[in-house]
């Protein structure tokens, strides 16, 4: 009891000093937005799961670094031998946090779990879908991996991949996550909280964080709260109403695309002057700082612009409800059943102030003279509306979805949002699916153009969608850290890259 | 609604003269606690019937530039005079609109809760025991299944319409005035009266809805008064979950969601509506206790003498 | 007794299973986790591997008779979003509930009754009043305005309590505080209507007449009288905490069953819905028989 008083007693001071009771000793605690479910590292790539794993348990083979490009981390340099054949030179002298060494075989295992069939897991569905990897391990420290299809980003798409011991089942998911990086994963009281605590055989720099602990709570006014009190050090996501207090709050890309995903094929959306219409009805400029944050930049690409290939010399549609009347009105004479009812669907809580950005998009479509309904759907029955296969008697419908990609590549948004094949594709377009094809194929300067040409003919020619805005997330950080977050918050936060003032 | 109609309560024990509706108001007018709950409420019935009518159009028309603005700005049309929402539309004519779908949800739910409980309880209490034993254990059934669970199967394979919803509320609020019902007419079944009645050879029925039923209503009124502002809130939480009703139909119950995040920033989001339930509520609930005593002519006195006191 | 309380838990083990019955087919009819469990790009391949893992690929019935096999062995099955025993997991979060239930309703019934008798005594006076505004305020809001509302003004601006979580006595004030509300004035309402109708009813007029001059024991007299629908409220609303108190476990980050239950369902985790509504429907259905129990030890006239 007197044990638990004390802890009150800290919790008290922290309150008041604002966290000086803690600062000493290089712990720090992070709140997160919900529980962790898992904390299987081949399912990192959940937003929570990866801010607790990635690269602080489990490190992958590279590294994408915001600004600087694809590093190296467990590998130190890689090579294209031909024929979907790349070879990676593996960093020595790593130890895993249960003691064993790190060699190709853990790299080789890794893969074959990530990939197999034995456990579904985040990483291998949603990266490594539609290829087959196969491993050949050279010598302890050099691994060749061969992808069919051939892919030319294979050591971007290994950034995704999380290393773990080769001793790890294959069929079940573990309950303690082992890897190399510079935190052993301590203790999971389900519940209440994650601690993990820094490694002393870590093979990179001593990190200044000693001990972490990870709370949970759903609401963002709560871990706002939770910062201003001293109880938390870093909440990663809270939302843009709680982001009052201009020293601790720090906005940054989220790396997540919101746009009108528009069913090409059923009329009148078929016709290119009523997607055109479409676009120029919706005033993309009366959101910003309003309904979303200021910071939010307006979309001419699914992709957010850091990624390779963002066509920069793309102009969002202007805001021209004149416009759209009368291309509305020139289909309509052309025989175009404008006045068909047209869906628009949401997902609701799929982020912040949706319903409001739904219910104004709404009222814009309508002044422009759309017959138009709006329905909000949770995400179970989203989905069925988002994904194919599709209902056939659907009628005309846009989709709202948000998309995240942080990997640097187009690759991982085109295929599944455009080609004719794609789950989530409203189009069936022969063109756009040859410029996939091709931009997938090449590599260097030679790609960088081929998807900034389909960012161009998406955008500019097919208008298949209505793109709308990149957002901004936002982190609240107590004032003694030395940290600010990057597009990478979103998916991962590296405990090393956190300093104390 | 059922309180209104106070020959259900209590049959053959209103005096003859002077008419009826007369000495009720009289009574109302004495008790001014009673007497504002009564206006406001008819005020609400009033919005309820004609404010789609008249004010649909101002209460859906966005304004982005007068987002949030804040209540109490005698200032500006009288519309805004509790504020605006989060996309500029005025909080009081949104209000005013959305009490016609409130109310149609919460006194749906509501009374046919009351109805269907207050008939199974009955039955339940005054039958054989293998009848009373299946009523009861569905009773423990409903109780334990989970009203979300059973909102999003209705609403997954029907639509989110006000009629379902009041469907999904009414079925989990069934069990409470079911148990009530039964336990008292348990306890009445053995009281001298119902046993004297039943000697003298009256009909179930009879003894029923002359002796038993009287006794239970005050009891089932106060809960009814109360589940209103349970229900409007539990209709929040499921147009919170994204599995109640959804924009562009409003409740209070959607307002009060939809300013949830805007708490620590702009109050009145949620606030206003807000405490249009709990008027609302506050309202039914003096009145009913009003009505309890006034037509009671036991508990008549209390009014009476409590009135020339403090007079 | 005996044969009541024999008879009550065989018709209480038939409806548990009507009640798992009912559940497991109507939850399968709101759609397939597939789609919720993995990215939305993920290929048709891993949707299939997926299902086939999950035995969601078999006809419903095959999936049924699986499920009661395994029950009959007390095995729930495991859970699709956490991977480990779906039991297991809402054992853990029940813990929590039943000690916010227990903790919140006790204190519940003792100040309702207590507040509630004392404004039946005096209708219409200023403490009937009083208690009756703000029993009436308090249960009628929105249970996370409350919440909200208690952290910043207790925990951020006075500094007296952490703002959530578990751990310390002090994590457990404003979560209880904030649960309290809402039972509280809807029983205090129900205690005073039932104390006013008893205190003048036949009975205790025949006792004051008969000389019962003690206010106590008349109080005590009316108070045992007024009981049985106060009784039934307090089930209700003590059942509805069993169930989980859903905003209070978000607000306050408290693992208890509610949001596990609520998350459950919206991800479609069928293994943790069954297993949660089996535990919580045990826990209703045995505080339903103390209830039934309590009536016939308050009013002796009901018998079974």
């Amino acid at each position: 009891m007197t044990h638990k008083l004390g802890r009150f007693a800290a919790a008290l001071l922290a309150t008041t000093i604002a966290g000086s009771a803690f600062a000493q000793d290089g712990s720090l605690t992070i709140v997160l937005s919900e529980e962790l479910d898992v904390v299987e590292p081949c399912m990192a790539s959940r937003s929570n799961i990866g801010r607790v794993v990635l690269q602080n348990i489990a490190e992958t083979v590279t590294e994408l670094v915001p600004g600087e490009g694809l590093k190296p981390r467990l590998a130190t340099s890689w090579e294209d031998m031909g024929g979907g054949t790349w070879r990676f030179k593996l960093r020595e002298g790593v130890s895993f946090s249960d003691g064993s060494t790190f060699d190709a075989n853990d790299v080789a295992h890794s893969i074959a779990r990530t990939t197999g069939e034995a456990i579904v897991c985040e990483i291998g569905a949603k990266f490594f879908g539609g290829m087959a990897l196969t491993t050949d391990v050279v010598d302890d420290y050099t691994i060749d991996i061969t992808a069919d299809p051939a892919q030319p980003i294979l050591p971007l798409l290994m950034s995704t991949m999380a290393v773990v011991p080769a001793e790890t089942p294959m069929d079940s998911f573990v309950k303690t996550p082992i890897g190399t990086g510079p935190y052993t994963f301590d203790e999971y009281n389900v519940g209440q909280n994650i601690k993990l605590s820094a490694r002393d055989d870590y093979w990179g720099d001593a990190p200044a964080v000693t001990t972490a602990t990870y709370l949970f709570r759903s609401d963002s006014a709560v871990r706002a709260a939770m910062v201003a009190t001293g109880e938390a050090d870093i909440a990663p996501n809270i939302a843009l109403q709680d982001a009052t207090d201009a020293g601790m709050d720090f906005s940054y890309p989220n790396s997540e695309t919101v746009y009108l995903r528009v069913d090409n094929e059923t009329p009148p959306l078929n016709d290119v002057r009523v997607r055109k219409a479409l676009n120029y009805a919706v005033d993309r400029e009366a959101f910003v700082g309003t309904i979303l944050a200021n910071g939010t930049l307006l979309a001419t690409g699914m992709t957010p612009p850091s990624t390779i290939g963002y066509n920069h010399d793309l102009k969002p549609f202007p805001y021209d409800p004149a416009k759209a009347k009368e291309l509305l009105a020139e289909a309509k004479a052309d025989g175009v059943p404008t006045d068909t009812k047209i869906t628009l669907i949401g997902r609701t809580n799929n982020f912040g102030n949706v319903l409001e950005t739904m219910e104004a998009l709404l009222q814009m479509y309508q002044d422009a003279g759309f017959n138009m309904e709006l329905k909000m759907y949770e995400v179970a029955e989203w989905v069925d509306f988002y994904s194919k296969p599709f209902a056939e008697d659907r009628g005309p419908q846009l989709v709202e979805a948000q998309h995240d990609n942080a990997n640097g590549d187009p690759v991982f948004s085109m295929y599944f949002k455009y080609h004719t094949e794609g789950l989530q594709s409203g189009a069936a377009d022969p063109k756009i699916d040859e410029m996939i094809a091709a931009a997938t194929a090449a590599t260097g300067a030679e790609r960088e153009q081929l998807w900034s040409d389909l960012f161009a003919y998406i955008h500019g020619e097919s208008v298949t969608d209505v793109l709308l805005f990149h957002m901004v997330g936002f982190s609240r950080v107590n004032t003694r850290l030395d940290f600010e977050p990057t597009i990478k918050t979103n998916s991962e936060l590296q405990l090393a890259q956190i300093g104390f003032k | 609604m059922a309180y209104t109609d106070p020959q259900d309560a209590l049959p053959d024990v209103l005096p003859d003269a002077p008419p009826a509706w007369v000495s009720v108001l009289r009574m109302l007018w004495r008790d001014k606690f009673a007497l504002c709950a009564a206006i406001f409420l008819l005020i609400v019935i009033c919005c309820a019937i004609f404010g789609p009518m008249l004010l649909e159009d101002q209460a859906m028309r966005n304004n982005l530039r007068g987002r949030n603005a804040p209540p109490f700005d005698f200032s500006k049309d009288w519309k805004l005079w509790l504020g605006g929402d989060a996309l500029g539309r005025p909080l009081l004519a949104r209000i005013i609109v959305a009490a016609q779908n409130t109310i149609m949800v919460a006194a749906g739910a509501v009374i046919c809760s009351v109805l269907i409980g207050t008939t199974l309880g009955l039955i339940a209490g005054y039958t054989t025991n293998t009848t009373s034993q299946v009523i009861m254990r569905l009773a423990d059934v409903i109780m334990s299944f989970p009203s979300l669970l059973l909102a999003v199967i209705v609403l997954y394979m029907l639509s989110p319409s006000v009629g379902n919803i009041i469907i999904v509320l009414a079925i989990t609020r069934i069990p409470v005035y079911l148990r009530t019902t039964r336990a008292e007419v348990l306890e009445i079944r053995g009281r001298m009266f119902v046993q004297a009645a039943q000697v003298m050879g009256a009909s179930t029925l009879r003894i029923v809805f002359r002796h038993i039923l009287p006794v239970v209503f005050p009891t089932l009124v106060t809960i009814a008064t109360l589940d209103f502002a349970f229900v409007m809130l539990a209709e929040s939480s499921l147009s919170f979950l994204g599995i109640g009703i959804q924009p562009p139909e409003i409740t209070w119950g959607l307002m009060v969601a939809q300013g949830r995040s805007y708490l620590t920033n702009a109050w009145w989001l949620s606030f206003m509506p807000g405490l249009a339930i709990i008027l609302t509520t506050l309202s039914l609930n003096l009145l009913s206790n009003w009505m309890r005593t006034a037509l009671d002519p036991v508990q008549r006195w209390r009014l009476e003498i409590s009135r020339t006191k403090n007079d | 007794m005996k044969s009541f309380l024999g008879k009550r838990a065989v018709a209480s083990a038939i409806s548990l299973i009507a009640l798992v019955i009912l559940v497991f087919f109507l939850s399968r009819l709101t759609g397939d986790p597939t789609s919720l469990y993995l990215p939305v790009d993920a290929s048709l391949e891993s949707r299939a591997q997926f299902r086939e893992l999950h035995g969601l690929n078999d006809p419903l019935i095959v999936q049924f008779f699986h499920y009661i096999g395994d029950l009959a062995r007390f095995d729930f099955g495991d859970s699709i979003r956490r991977s480990e025993p779906a039991l297991d997991a809402v054992l853990r979060a029940f813990v929590w509930t039943l000690q916010l239930a227990v903790i919140t309703m006790t204190l519940v019934t003792i100040a309702a009754i207590v507040v509630g008798s004392l404004a039946a005594f005096r209708v219409g006076g200023l403490f009937d009043r009083i208690a009756t505004f703000f029993s009436l305020i308090g249960s009628s809001a929105p249970d996370f305005w409350i919440a909200i509302v208690a952290i910043v003004i207790f925990s951020v601006n006075l500094g007296w309590v952490p703002t959530s979580g578990t751990g310390t006595v002090w994590h457990w004030i404003l979560p209880i505080s904030v649960l309290f509300i809402r039972p509280f004035g809807l029983i205090l309402q129900i205690v005073r209507g039932s104390m006013i109708s008893a205190l003048s009813s036949a009975y205790v007029k025949t006792a004051r007449a008969k000389g019962v001059r003690n206010k106590s024991i008349i109080f005590i007299h009316a108070l045992r009288n007024a009981m049985l629908p106060v009784v039934t409220v307090i089930g209700d609303q003590a059942a509805a905490l069993l169930n989980g108190a859903v905003v209070v476990e978000t607000v306050f980050g408290f693992p208890g069953v509610g949001k596990l239950m609520i998350d459950s369902i919206l991800q479609r985790d069928f293994t943790v819905v069954l297993a949660a509504i089996f535990v919580t429907a045990v826990a209703i259905f045995v505080m339903n028989i103390l209830i039934d129990i309590l009536y016939a030890v308050l009013d002796p006239r009901i018998r079974y």
